[in-house]
């Protein structure tokens, strides 16, 4: 009986000495490889760069055909609601005609923005990760640096690199859970008295969605304004299209109002600009 | 046989490339069904209990999925490669545990095991980014996540179909030697 148990036993032993020989084989492995984990990564992205892009656009083509082919059956309510959106914009030409002005200064702070001398970088977009981080065909070798500005043409910011290989880099979206940056919530100007700026945080809540926060109680934010970078906090350029408010949240405990946000960024935007001489803060 | 292997490591990369490129442009609120981790549950699902390099096997397709799940992320190679190892030799452990009747593969405990898999490999490296590097919170029980299972269990659901009918004849006959072991 004994000897059973004693068997027993050693079994047991030998299948746990086995386990646990097998745990630090295979953890030696592993930080083998994390020892050449830049090499091993930028090796696969580029192994992958040609049929990745081919599925990127192949995907972004059957994306938007399916989505012209959902839209279809309410083109009808969304002709109606178009048309309610054409008579309040007309009755707002007359404000904005009067206010034509402003609107040429803000021209102006485009133009400078446009003039300032940043130096672009294109880049293609090569696929998603699932925690917001996009992967660009440019690296290390094309003069990408960690903390650097991401924008497509239209100046809509996507975030800022950060992670960079020999030849291709990741970049984390301003969805990105960890993403926080300061912005400028364009007002209409008012009839009589100085324009006020309305100052906020836009917070990255994963899943290429966001929402503004730290917004002053006392201030005026309605649906529809319109977010910009302010670059308060020096990571990225001031200026660029963040997104629009969908819908304004206040809670009369807090001292801040909180807003649900639509973000301008969209994957379909193929090619993507790196700036790559704007200043870059220590992240 | 080797070559089964070959194959199992090439679809895992195909897999990981189609989900990272093709299916980002149909993300469910930014959610992209998880192709490389649904068809490791499936193979573990499927692996037949029983045999002596049952439990390398199950540690063959950690280490290959993970390979790919983390080159493709910003997290250490391992990370994932370390998670779909325990997840895959727990799944066993439970479908041992759970199912009387060994051998059977039924598609409502193949959508079980997936959902408790699923939510088990989020957690956990939500829980490894949280103290790593990305993500403020790591993991909330909300509609999003709800919308994530669903839309990944879609995908399982058409991988676990076409998976048994590739794989029906040969199935049976691991069935069948199994209950005659008995």
């Amino acid at each position: 009986m004994n000897s059973v148990r004693n068997l027993s036993l050693n079994k047991k032993n030998s299948t746990l000495l086995k386990v646990f020989l097998g745990a630090i084989v295979l953890f030696l492995f592993l930080g083998a490889l994390n020892i050449f984990r830049p090499q091993i990564r930028n090796y696969f992205y580029l192994a992958s760069n040609p049929i990745e892009s081919k599925l990127w656009t192949a995907g972004e083509s059957v994306s938007n055909f399916a989505s012209s082919v959902l839209r279809s059956g309410s083109l009808a309510s969304e002709n109606e609601s178009l048309k309610s959106e054409n008579q309040k914009l007309l009755s707002n030409i007359t404000l904005l005609q009067s206010r034509q002005a402003e609107i040429l200064s803000q021209q102006e702070a485009v133009l400078t923005y446009q003039d300032s001398g940043f130096q672009l970088l294109m880049a293609a977009m090569m696929g998603l990760d699932g925690a917001d981080l996009i992967s660009i065909d440019k690296g290390s070798e094309d003069g990408v640096k960690e903390g650097m500005s991401v924008v497509n043409q239209q100046n809509v910011l996507f975030g800022k690199v950060f992670k960079v290989y020999k030849n291709f880099s990741q970049v984390m979206l301003i969805s990105n859970k960890d993403s926080v940056i300061n912005v400028k919530i364009l007002q209409p100007p008012l009839p009589n008295g100085p324009e006020k700026e309305v100052y906020g945080v836009v917070k990255g809540n994963g899943g290429l969605d966001a929402h503004l926060d730290f917004v002053p109680i006392d201030d005026t934010i309605n649906n529809g304004d319109v977010m910009l970078s302010s670059a308060l906090e020096g990571s990225f350029p001031k200026d660029l299209l963040i997104g629009s408010i969908t819908e304004v949240i206040k809670n009369d405990q807090s001292p801040h109002q909180q807003a649900k946000i639509k973000l301008f960024l969209n994957l379909n935007s193929t090619n993507l600009f790196v700036v790559t001489n704007y200043k870059l803060t220590d992240n | 046989m080797w070559y089964k292997y070959v194959l199992i490591v090439a679809i895992f990369y195909l897999l990981e490339i189609l989900q990272n490129s093709f299916f980002a442009h149909f993300n469910l609120w930014g959610a992209v069904p998880n192709l490389v981790f649904i068809f490791f549950i499936l193979l573990v699902f499927f692996s037949v209990q029983g045999r002596p390099s049952f439990g390398l096997e199950i540690i063959f397709y950690g280490l290959s999925a993970g390979f790919f799940l983390d080159i493709f992320s910003s997290a250490f190679i391992g990370v994932s490669i370390i998670l779909l190892i325990v997840i895959g030799l727990l799944i066993k452990r439970f479908q041992m545990l759970l199912v009387e009747n060994r051998g059977q593969f039924s598609f409502f405990q193949f959508l079980l095991v997936f959902v408790i898999a699923f939510l088990v490999y989020n957690f956990l490296l939500g829980f490894y980014f949280y103290f790593t590097q990305l993500g403020t919170t790591f993991w909330r029980l909300d509609l999003k996540l709800a919308g994530e299972i669903v839309y990944n269990l879609i995908f399982a659901a058409i991988f676990f179909f076409t998976y048994k009918k590739l794989t029906e004849g040969r199935l049976d006959n691991r069935q069948l030697s199994l209950f005659r072991k008995k």
